[in-house]
Protein backbone atom coordinates (compact mmCIF):
# COMPACT_ATOMS: atom_id res chain seq x y z
CA UNK A 1 0.00 0.00 0.00
CA UNK A 2 2.78 2.39 1.00
CA UNK A 3 4.59 1.55 -2.23
CA UNK A 4 1.52 2.46 -4.36
CA UNK A 5 1.17 5.70 -2.43
CA UNK A 6 4.84 6.63 -3.04
CA UNK A 7 4.49 5.87 -6.78
CA UNK A 8 1.28 7.91 -7.03
CA UNK A 9 2.83 10.84 -5.15
CA UNK A 10 5.94 10.74 -7.33
CA UNK A 11 3.79 10.66 -10.47
CA UNK A 12 1.78 13.66 -9.30
CA UNK A 13 4.91 15.60 -8.40
CA UNK A 14 6.86 14.84 -11.56
CA UNK A 15 4.03 14.86 -14.13
CA UNK A 16 3.82 18.67 -14.29
CA UNK A 17 7.62 18.84 -14.66
CA UNK A 18 7.48 16.39 -17.58
CA UNK A 19 4.61 18.36 -19.14
CA UNK A 20 6.44 21.62 -18.69
CA UNK A 21 9.56 20.24 -20.37
CA UNK A 22 7.60 19.88 -23.64
CA UNK A 23 7.76 23.02 -25.74
CA UNK A 24 4.74 25.28 -25.24
CA UNK A 25 3.06 26.87 -28.24
CA UNK A 26 4.69 30.19 -27.19
CA UNK A 27 8.12 28.55 -27.41
CA UNK A 28 7.27 27.13 -30.82
CA UNK A 29 6.14 30.56 -32.01
CA UNK A 30 9.40 32.07 -30.72
CA UNK A 31 11.51 29.53 -32.60
CA UNK A 32 9.40 30.03 -35.72
CA UNK A 33 9.87 33.83 -35.46
CA UNK A 34 13.62 33.26 -35.28
CA UNK A 35 13.49 30.90 -38.26
CA UNK A 36 11.80 33.64 -40.31
CA UNK A 37 15.15 35.39 -40.55
CA UNK A 38 16.90 38.53 -39.37
CA UNK A 39 15.43 40.95 -41.88
CA UNK A 40 11.88 40.39 -40.69
CA UNK A 41 9.57 41.83 -38.07
CA UNK A 42 6.96 39.67 -36.36
CA UNK A 43 3.33 40.59 -37.02
CA UNK A 44 1.02 37.72 -36.16
CA UNK A 45 0.90 34.04 -35.43
CA UNK A 46 -1.65 31.31 -35.92
CA UNK A 47 -1.55 28.22 -33.74
CA UNK A 48 -2.84 25.20 -35.60
CA UNK A 49 -3.89 21.82 -34.26
CA UNK A 50 -5.76 19.50 -36.58
CA UNK A 51 -6.95 15.89 -36.42
CA UNK A 52 -6.20 13.24 -39.02
CA UNK A 53 -8.40 13.44 -42.11
CA UNK A 54 -11.44 11.19 -41.94
CA UNK A 55 -11.24 10.56 -45.67
CA UNK A 56 -8.65 11.13 -48.41
CA UNK A 57 -10.74 13.85 -50.02
CA UNK A 58 -11.51 16.00 -46.98
CA UNK A 59 -8.39 17.07 -45.10
CA UNK A 60 -9.07 19.36 -42.13
CA UNK A 61 -7.85 22.92 -42.53
CA UNK A 62 -7.53 25.93 -40.27
CA UNK A 63 -8.72 29.08 -42.05
CA UNK A 64 -7.94 32.65 -41.11
CA UNK A 65 -8.64 35.91 -42.85
CA UNK A 66 -6.05 38.64 -42.88
CA UNK A 67 -5.76 42.02 -44.54
CA UNK A 68 -2.53 42.36 -46.46
CA UNK A 69 -1.42 45.78 -47.52
CA UNK A 70 -0.09 47.02 -50.81
CA UNK A 71 3.61 47.92 -50.89
CA UNK A 72 4.41 45.51 -48.08
CA UNK A 73 6.46 42.35 -48.26
CA UNK A 74 5.25 39.55 -46.03
CA UNK A 75 6.87 36.28 -45.04
CA UNK A 76 4.58 33.39 -44.08
CA UNK A 77 6.59 30.81 -42.15
CA UNK A 78 5.33 27.43 -41.00
CA UNK A 79 6.80 25.33 -38.20
CA UNK A 80 5.77 21.88 -37.00
CA UNK A 81 5.46 20.99 -33.34
CA UNK A 82 7.59 18.04 -32.16
CA UNK A 83 5.61 14.84 -32.51
CA UNK A 84 3.46 16.22 -35.26
CA UNK A 85 2.78 13.50 -37.82
CA UNK A 86 2.08 15.78 -40.77
CA UNK A 87 3.99 18.76 -42.10
CA UNK A 88 2.25 22.11 -41.88
CA UNK A 89 1.41 23.68 -45.24
CA UNK A 90 0.08 27.17 -45.92
CA UNK A 91 -2.01 28.12 -48.94
CA UNK A 92 -2.96 31.73 -49.64
CA UNK A 93 -6.25 32.54 -51.34
CA UNK A 94 -7.56 35.80 -52.75
CA UNK A 95 -11.34 35.85 -53.12
CA UNK A 96 -11.49 32.09 -53.43
CA UNK A 97 -8.65 31.87 -55.96
CA UNK A 98 -5.53 30.00 -54.87
CA UNK A 99 -2.49 32.26 -55.22
CA UNK A 100 0.29 30.14 -53.80
CA UNK A 101 1.01 27.19 -51.53
CA UNK A 102 4.11 26.21 -49.57
CA UNK A 103 3.61 22.69 -50.96
CA UNK A 104 4.03 22.12 -54.68
CA UNK A 105 1.72 19.24 -55.56
CA UNK A 106 3.43 18.77 -58.94
CA UNK A 107 6.98 18.30 -57.63
CA UNK A 108 6.18 17.28 -54.08
CA UNK A 109 8.53 19.99 -52.81
CA UNK A 110 7.68 21.70 -49.55
CA UNK A 111 8.93 25.13 -48.48
CA UNK A 112 9.25 26.38 -44.91
CA UNK A 113 8.07 29.83 -45.92
CA UNK A 114 6.49 31.95 -48.63
CA UNK A 115 7.55 35.51 -49.38
CA UNK A 116 4.62 37.52 -50.67
CA UNK A 117 5.21 40.84 -52.41
CA UNK A 118 1.81 42.43 -52.03
CA UNK A 119 0.51 44.92 -54.58
CA UNK A 120 -3.16 44.78 -53.72
CA UNK A 121 -4.59 45.69 -50.35
CA UNK A 122 -7.36 43.32 -49.48
CA UNK A 123 -8.69 40.49 -47.44
CA UNK A 124 -6.80 37.25 -48.05
CA UNK A 125 -7.62 33.83 -46.68
CA UNK A 126 -4.87 31.69 -45.21
CA UNK A 127 -5.41 27.95 -45.14
CA UNK A 128 -3.26 25.90 -42.83
CA UNK A 129 -3.34 22.12 -43.19
CA UNK A 130 -1.08 19.13 -42.73
CA UNK A 131 0.44 17.17 -45.60
CA UNK A 132 -1.45 14.01 -46.56
CA UNK A 133 -4.22 14.94 -44.15
CA UNK A 134 -2.14 13.75 -41.21
CA UNK A 135 -2.83 14.75 -37.63
CA UNK A 136 -0.56 17.51 -36.46
CA UNK A 137 0.10 20.74 -34.66
CA UNK A 138 2.26 23.67 -35.51
CA UNK A 139 2.37 27.41 -35.93
CA UNK A 140 2.21 29.79 -38.81
CA UNK A 141 4.01 33.10 -38.33
CA UNK A 142 3.39 36.18 -40.45
CA UNK A 143 6.28 38.62 -40.56
CA UNK A 144 7.02 41.78 -42.44
CA UNK A 145 10.18 41.79 -44.55
CA UNK A 146 12.16 44.97 -43.93
CA UNK B 1 -7.45 3.78 7.92
CA UNK B 2 -3.93 4.29 6.54
CA UNK B 3 -5.37 3.68 3.07
CA UNK B 4 -8.02 6.36 3.48
CA UNK B 5 -5.44 8.88 4.74
CA UNK B 6 -3.15 8.00 1.84
CA UNK B 7 -5.95 8.48 -0.72
CA UNK B 8 -6.98 11.73 0.92
CA UNK B 9 -3.40 13.01 0.83
CA UNK B 10 -3.06 12.01 -2.82
CA UNK B 11 -6.32 13.80 -3.64
CA UNK B 12 -5.16 17.01 -1.93
CA UNK B 13 -1.84 16.75 -3.76
CA UNK B 14 -3.65 16.31 -7.10
CA UNK B 15 -5.90 19.30 -6.47
CA UNK B 16 -2.96 21.48 -5.44
CA UNK B 17 -0.94 20.47 -8.52
CA UNK B 18 -3.86 21.19 -10.84
CA UNK B 19 -4.68 24.49 -9.20
CA UNK B 20 -1.03 25.63 -9.50
CA UNK B 21 -1.16 25.15 -13.26
CA UNK B 22 -4.13 27.49 -13.53
CA UNK B 23 -2.87 30.07 -11.09
CA UNK B 24 -2.51 32.76 -13.75
CA UNK B 25 -6.22 33.45 -13.74
CA UNK B 26 -6.58 33.41 -10.02
CA UNK B 27 -4.32 36.16 -8.79
CA UNK B 28 -5.55 38.59 -6.20
CA UNK B 29 -8.74 38.40 -4.24
CA UNK B 30 -12.09 37.04 -5.19
CA UNK B 31 -13.06 38.23 -8.66
CA UNK B 32 -16.64 39.01 -9.47
CA UNK B 33 -17.91 39.51 -13.00
CA UNK B 34 -17.74 43.15 -13.97
CA UNK B 35 -20.66 44.94 -15.53
CA UNK B 36 -19.50 46.53 -18.77
CA UNK B 37 -22.80 48.36 -19.31
CA UNK B 38 -23.68 46.13 -22.25
CA UNK B 39 -26.38 43.48 -22.00
CA UNK B 40 -24.97 40.00 -22.60
CA UNK B 41 -27.34 39.44 -25.52
CA UNK B 42 -25.82 42.33 -27.45
CA UNK B 43 -22.54 40.54 -27.86
CA UNK B 44 -24.26 37.67 -29.63
CA UNK B 45 -25.31 39.70 -32.64
CA UNK B 46 -22.07 38.97 -34.47
CA UNK B 47 -20.73 35.45 -34.55
CA UNK B 48 -17.46 34.70 -32.75
CA UNK B 49 -15.91 33.82 -36.09
CA UNK B 50 -16.96 37.13 -37.63
CA UNK B 51 -15.60 39.09 -34.67
CA UNK B 52 -12.32 37.16 -34.73
CA UNK B 53 -11.97 37.93 -38.43
CA UNK B 54 -12.55 41.64 -37.89
CA UNK B 55 -10.07 41.72 -35.02
CA UNK B 56 -7.44 40.02 -37.15
CA UNK B 57 -8.09 42.45 -39.97
CA UNK B 58 -7.53 45.74 -38.23
CA UNK B 59 -4.27 47.12 -39.59
CA UNK B 60 -1.43 46.68 -37.19
CA UNK B 61 0.18 49.91 -35.94
CA UNK B 62 3.45 48.09 -36.53
CA UNK B 63 2.77 48.06 -40.29
CA UNK B 64 1.90 51.76 -40.26
CA UNK B 65 5.10 52.55 -38.32
CA UNK B 66 7.09 50.37 -40.76
CA UNK B 67 5.77 52.40 -43.70
CA UNK B 68 6.74 55.63 -41.90
CA UNK B 69 10.22 54.25 -41.31
CA UNK B 70 10.58 53.23 -44.95
CA UNK B 71 9.76 56.85 -45.86
CA UNK B 72 12.51 58.01 -43.47
CA UNK B 73 9.95 59.85 -41.35
CA UNK B 74 11.66 60.62 -38.04
CA UNK B 75 10.10 59.53 -34.77
CA UNK B 76 8.02 62.22 -33.11
CA UNK B 77 6.93 62.02 -29.48
CA UNK B 78 4.36 64.73 -30.25
CA UNK B 79 2.12 62.14 -31.86
CA UNK B 80 1.92 60.08 -28.70
CA UNK B 81 -0.99 60.31 -26.30
CA UNK B 82 0.05 61.61 -22.91
CA UNK B 83 -0.15 59.10 -20.11
CA UNK B 84 -1.02 61.81 -17.61
CA UNK B 85 -4.55 61.49 -16.38
CA UNK B 86 -4.82 57.82 -17.26
CA UNK B 87 -5.21 57.04 -13.56
CA UNK B 88 -8.30 59.21 -13.41
CA UNK B 89 -10.22 57.14 -15.96
CA UNK B 90 -13.21 55.68 -14.20
CA UNK B 91 -15.37 53.77 -16.65
CA UNK B 92 -14.52 50.53 -18.40
CA UNK B 93 -15.39 52.27 -21.66
CA UNK B 94 -12.65 54.86 -21.15
CA UNK B 95 -10.13 52.31 -19.88
CA UNK B 96 -10.63 49.95 -22.82
CA UNK B 97 -10.54 52.73 -25.41
CA UNK B 98 -7.34 54.16 -23.93
CA UNK B 99 -5.80 50.72 -23.72
CA UNK B 100 -6.20 50.43 -27.47
CA UNK B 101 -4.80 53.92 -28.05
CA UNK B 102 -1.76 53.26 -25.85
CA UNK B 103 -1.34 49.87 -27.56
CA UNK B 104 -0.92 51.62 -30.92
CA UNK B 105 1.55 54.06 -29.33
CA UNK B 106 3.48 51.09 -27.96
CA UNK B 107 3.72 49.62 -31.48
CA UNK B 108 5.00 52.96 -32.79
CA UNK B 109 7.57 53.25 -29.98
CA UNK B 110 8.71 49.67 -30.45
CA UNK B 111 9.14 49.96 -34.20
CA UNK B 112 11.30 53.05 -33.77
CA UNK B 113 13.13 51.24 -30.98
CA UNK B 114 12.32 54.01 -28.52
CA UNK B 115 11.99 51.22 -26.04
CA UNK B 116 13.38 53.21 -23.12
CA UNK B 117 10.49 55.65 -23.53
CA UNK B 118 7.93 52.88 -23.66
CA UNK B 119 8.14 51.92 -19.97
CA UNK B 120 5.77 54.72 -19.04
CA UNK B 121 3.27 53.57 -21.69
CA UNK B 122 3.70 49.96 -20.55
CA UNK B 123 3.00 50.87 -16.91
CA UNK B 124 -0.11 52.78 -17.95
CA UNK B 125 -1.38 49.89 -20.06
CA UNK B 126 -0.77 47.52 -17.15
CA UNK B 127 -2.78 49.74 -14.78
CA UNK B 128 -5.63 49.99 -17.28
CA UNK B 129 -5.55 46.22 -17.83
CA UNK B 130 -5.70 45.68 -14.06
CA UNK B 131 -8.63 48.09 -13.92
CA UNK B 132 -10.43 45.95 -16.49
CA UNK B 133 -9.44 42.81 -14.56
CA UNK B 134 -7.37 41.45 -17.43
CA UNK B 135 -3.97 42.47 -16.06
CA UNK B 136 -2.96 38.82 -15.62
CA UNK B 137 -2.67 38.52 -19.40
CA UNK B 138 -0.37 41.51 -19.79
CA UNK B 139 3.17 40.31 -19.19
CA UNK B 140 4.34 43.66 -17.84
CA UNK B 141 7.54 42.54 -16.11
CA UNK B 142 8.93 40.75 -19.17
CA UNK B 143 7.91 43.56 -21.50
CA UNK B 144 9.50 46.11 -19.19
CA UNK B 145 12.71 44.08 -18.99
CA UNK B 146 12.86 43.75 -22.78
CA UNK B 147 12.22 47.47 -23.19
CA UNK B 148 14.76 48.63 -20.62
CA UNK B 149 17.43 46.29 -21.98
CA UNK B 150 16.59 47.30 -25.58
CA UNK B 151 16.31 43.62 -26.35
CA UNK B 152 15.37 42.29 -29.72
CA UNK B 153 12.36 43.84 -31.39
CA UNK B 154 10.71 40.56 -32.36
CA UNK B 155 10.46 39.39 -28.75
CA UNK B 156 9.01 42.73 -27.73
CA UNK B 157 6.47 42.77 -30.54
CA UNK B 158 5.59 39.13 -30.00
CA UNK B 159 4.93 39.66 -26.30
CA UNK B 160 2.99 42.88 -26.88
CA UNK B 161 0.80 41.36 -29.60
CA UNK B 162 0.45 38.13 -27.62
CA UNK B 163 -0.68 40.02 -24.50
CA UNK B 164 -3.31 41.96 -26.45
CA UNK B 165 -4.47 38.80 -28.24
CA UNK B 166 -4.86 36.94 -24.94
CA UNK B 167 -6.82 39.82 -23.43
CA UNK B 168 -9.05 40.00 -26.51
CA UNK B 169 -9.65 36.23 -26.44
CA UNK B 170 -10.40 36.23 -22.71
CA UNK B 171 -12.82 39.15 -23.02
CA UNK B 172 -14.72 37.61 -25.92
CA UNK B 173 -14.87 34.19 -24.26
CA UNK B 174 -16.29 35.77 -21.14
CA UNK B 175 -19.07 37.72 -22.80
CA UNK B 176 -17.17 41.01 -22.67
CA UNK B 177 -16.74 41.43 -26.42
CA UNK B 178 -17.90 45.04 -26.12
CA UNK B 179 -14.72 45.87 -24.17
CA UNK B 180 -12.59 44.05 -26.71
CA UNK B 181 -14.26 46.01 -29.54
CA UNK B 182 -13.30 49.27 -27.81
CA UNK B 183 -9.68 48.18 -27.55
CA UNK B 184 -9.62 47.40 -31.26
CA UNK B 185 -11.27 50.72 -32.09
CA UNK B 186 -8.69 52.53 -29.95
CA UNK B 187 -5.81 50.87 -31.81
CA UNK B 188 -7.30 51.88 -35.15
CA UNK B 189 -8.10 55.48 -34.12
CA UNK B 190 -4.52 56.09 -32.92
CA UNK B 191 -2.94 54.39 -35.95
CA UNK B 192 -5.15 56.46 -38.26
CA UNK B 193 -4.25 59.64 -36.34
CA UNK B 194 -0.55 58.86 -36.68
CA UNK B 195 -0.78 58.20 -40.43
CA UNK B 196 -2.94 61.25 -41.18
CA UNK B 197 -0.75 63.59 -39.12
CA UNK B 198 2.43 62.47 -40.84
CA UNK B 199 0.97 62.70 -44.36
CA UNK B 200 0.57 66.49 -44.15
CA UNK B 201 4.36 66.93 -43.87
CA UNK B 202 5.28 63.84 -45.89
CA UNK B 203 2.77 63.52 -48.74
CA UNK B 204 4.06 60.17 -49.92
CA UNK B 205 1.89 58.11 -52.28
CA UNK B 206 2.36 54.93 -50.24
CA UNK B 207 1.10 56.67 -47.11
CA UNK B 208 -1.77 58.29 -48.99
CA UNK B 209 -2.77 54.86 -50.31
CA UNK B 210 -2.56 53.39 -46.83
CA UNK B 211 -4.92 56.07 -45.51
CA UNK B 212 -7.28 55.66 -48.48
CA UNK B 213 -7.42 51.90 -48.02
CA UNK B 214 -8.58 52.34 -44.43
CA UNK B 215 -12.01 52.83 -46.04
CA UNK B 216 -12.29 49.03 -46.22
CA UNK B 217 -11.04 48.44 -42.69
CA UNK B 218 -13.24 51.18 -41.22
CA UNK B 219 -16.26 49.39 -42.67
CA UNK B 220 -15.31 46.30 -40.68
CA UNK B 221 -14.72 48.33 -37.55
CA UNK B 222 -18.16 49.90 -37.76
CA UNK B 223 -19.61 46.42 -38.09
CA UNK B 224 -17.79 45.45 -34.88
CA UNK B 225 -19.12 48.41 -32.87
CA UNK B 226 -22.63 48.51 -34.37
CA UNK B 227 -24.14 45.80 -32.12
CA UNK B 228 -23.30 47.85 -29.02
CA UNK B 229 -24.34 51.32 -30.17
CA UNK B 230 -27.69 51.27 -28.45
CA UNK B 231 -26.32 49.89 -25.21
CA UNK B 232 -25.08 53.20 -23.82
CA UNK B 233 -24.54 56.85 -24.71
CA UNK B 234 -20.76 56.25 -24.84
CA UNK B 235 -21.06 53.53 -27.46
CA UNK B 236 -23.59 55.56 -29.46
CA UNK B 237 -21.27 58.56 -29.43
CA UNK B 238 -18.29 56.45 -30.52
CA UNK B 239 -20.30 54.89 -33.33
CA UNK B 240 -21.44 58.31 -34.57
CA UNK B 241 -17.87 59.62 -34.51
CA UNK B 242 -16.58 56.65 -36.50
CA UNK B 243 -19.47 56.91 -38.92
CA UNK B 244 -18.55 60.54 -39.61
CA UNK B 245 -15.06 59.42 -40.62
CA UNK B 246 -16.64 56.72 -42.76
CA UNK B 247 -18.82 59.32 -44.52
CA UNK B 248 -15.70 61.36 -45.33
CA UNK B 249 -14.40 58.27 -47.17
CA UNK B 250 -17.54 57.92 -49.28
CA UNK B 251 -16.07 59.40 -52.46
CA UNK B 252 -12.67 57.75 -52.10
CA UNK B 253 -12.46 55.12 -54.84
CA UNK B 254 -10.45 51.93 -54.75
CA UNK B 255 -9.93 50.35 -58.17
CA UNK B 256 -8.20 47.14 -59.19
CA UNK B 257 -5.93 46.23 -62.10
CA UNK B 258 -5.90 42.54 -62.94
CA UNK B 259 -2.71 40.52 -63.32
CA UNK B 260 -1.46 36.98 -62.79
CA UNK B 261 0.93 36.32 -59.89
CA UNK B 262 4.53 35.39 -60.64
CA UNK B 263 6.25 32.74 -58.54
CA UNK B 264 10.01 32.30 -58.31
CA UNK B 265 12.43 30.41 -56.10
CA UNK B 266 15.06 32.67 -54.57
CA UNK B 267 17.80 31.48 -52.18
CA UNK B 268 15.76 28.40 -51.40
CA UNK B 269 12.67 30.43 -50.59
CA UNK B 270 9.43 30.56 -52.48
CA UNK B 271 8.64 34.14 -53.55
CA UNK B 272 5.38 35.38 -55.02
CA UNK B 273 5.15 38.71 -56.78
CA UNK B 274 1.60 39.87 -57.14
CA UNK B 275 0.81 41.65 -60.40
CA UNK B 276 -2.79 42.40 -59.54
CA UNK B 277 -2.87 45.93 -58.12
CA UNK B 278 -5.17 48.06 -56.04
CA UNK B 279 -5.21 51.80 -56.61
CA UNK B 280 -6.64 54.54 -54.46
CA UNK B 281 -8.27 57.58 -56.00
CA UNK B 282 -8.43 60.31 -53.37
CA UNK B 283 -8.20 64.06 -53.80
CA UNK B 284 -6.18 66.35 -51.52
CA UNK B 285 -9.42 67.82 -50.20
CA UNK B 286 -10.78 64.38 -49.35
CA UNK B 287 -7.52 63.48 -47.61
CA UNK B 288 -7.54 66.72 -45.65
CA UNK B 289 -11.12 66.15 -44.52
CA UNK B 290 -10.31 62.59 -43.44
CA UNK B 291 -7.21 63.81 -41.57
CA UNK B 292 -9.09 66.59 -39.78
CA UNK B 293 -11.93 64.30 -38.75
CA UNK B 294 -9.55 61.55 -37.62
CA UNK B 295 -7.67 64.06 -35.46
CA UNK B 296 -10.88 65.47 -34.04
CA UNK B 297 -12.26 62.04 -33.14
CA UNK B 298 -8.99 60.91 -31.57
CA UNK B 299 -8.62 64.12 -29.52
CA UNK B 300 -12.20 63.88 -28.29
CA UNK B 301 -11.72 60.27 -27.27
CA UNK B 302 -8.51 60.89 -25.33
CA UNK B 303 -10.10 63.85 -23.54
CA UNK B 304 -13.12 61.72 -22.63
CA UNK B 305 -15.60 63.77 -24.71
Amino acid sequence: MKCRFVILSCALIFLPIVLMSQPSSDALVSSCVLAAGENTTYLKDFRVQLPKAASATASPVYKANMYLMKNMKYRFSVCDAPGSKGELVITIFDQGKELISSFNKGTGKKFGSIDFICNKTGLYTLWYGFSNGEQGSGVGVVSMIK
Amino acid sequence: MTGIISKLFALILLISVCSCRNSVTKQGNLNFPIADSVPAGESEKLSDEAIADIVQNIASPVEIAAILQSMNVPFSAEFLTTTQGADRLTTNFQKAMMMGIYGADLGYLNMYEKTGNSVDVLSTIKRLADGLRVGQYFDFETLKRLSVNKSDLDSLLFLSVNSYNKIDEYLRENGRGSISALMIAGVWVEGQYLATQVVSDHPDKILRDLIGEQKIILGDLLMLIRPYRESSADYASLYNKMEKISVSYRDVRITYKLGEPETIEQDGRLVMIQHEESNVEMTDEQLMKIADLSKDVRNKLISGK
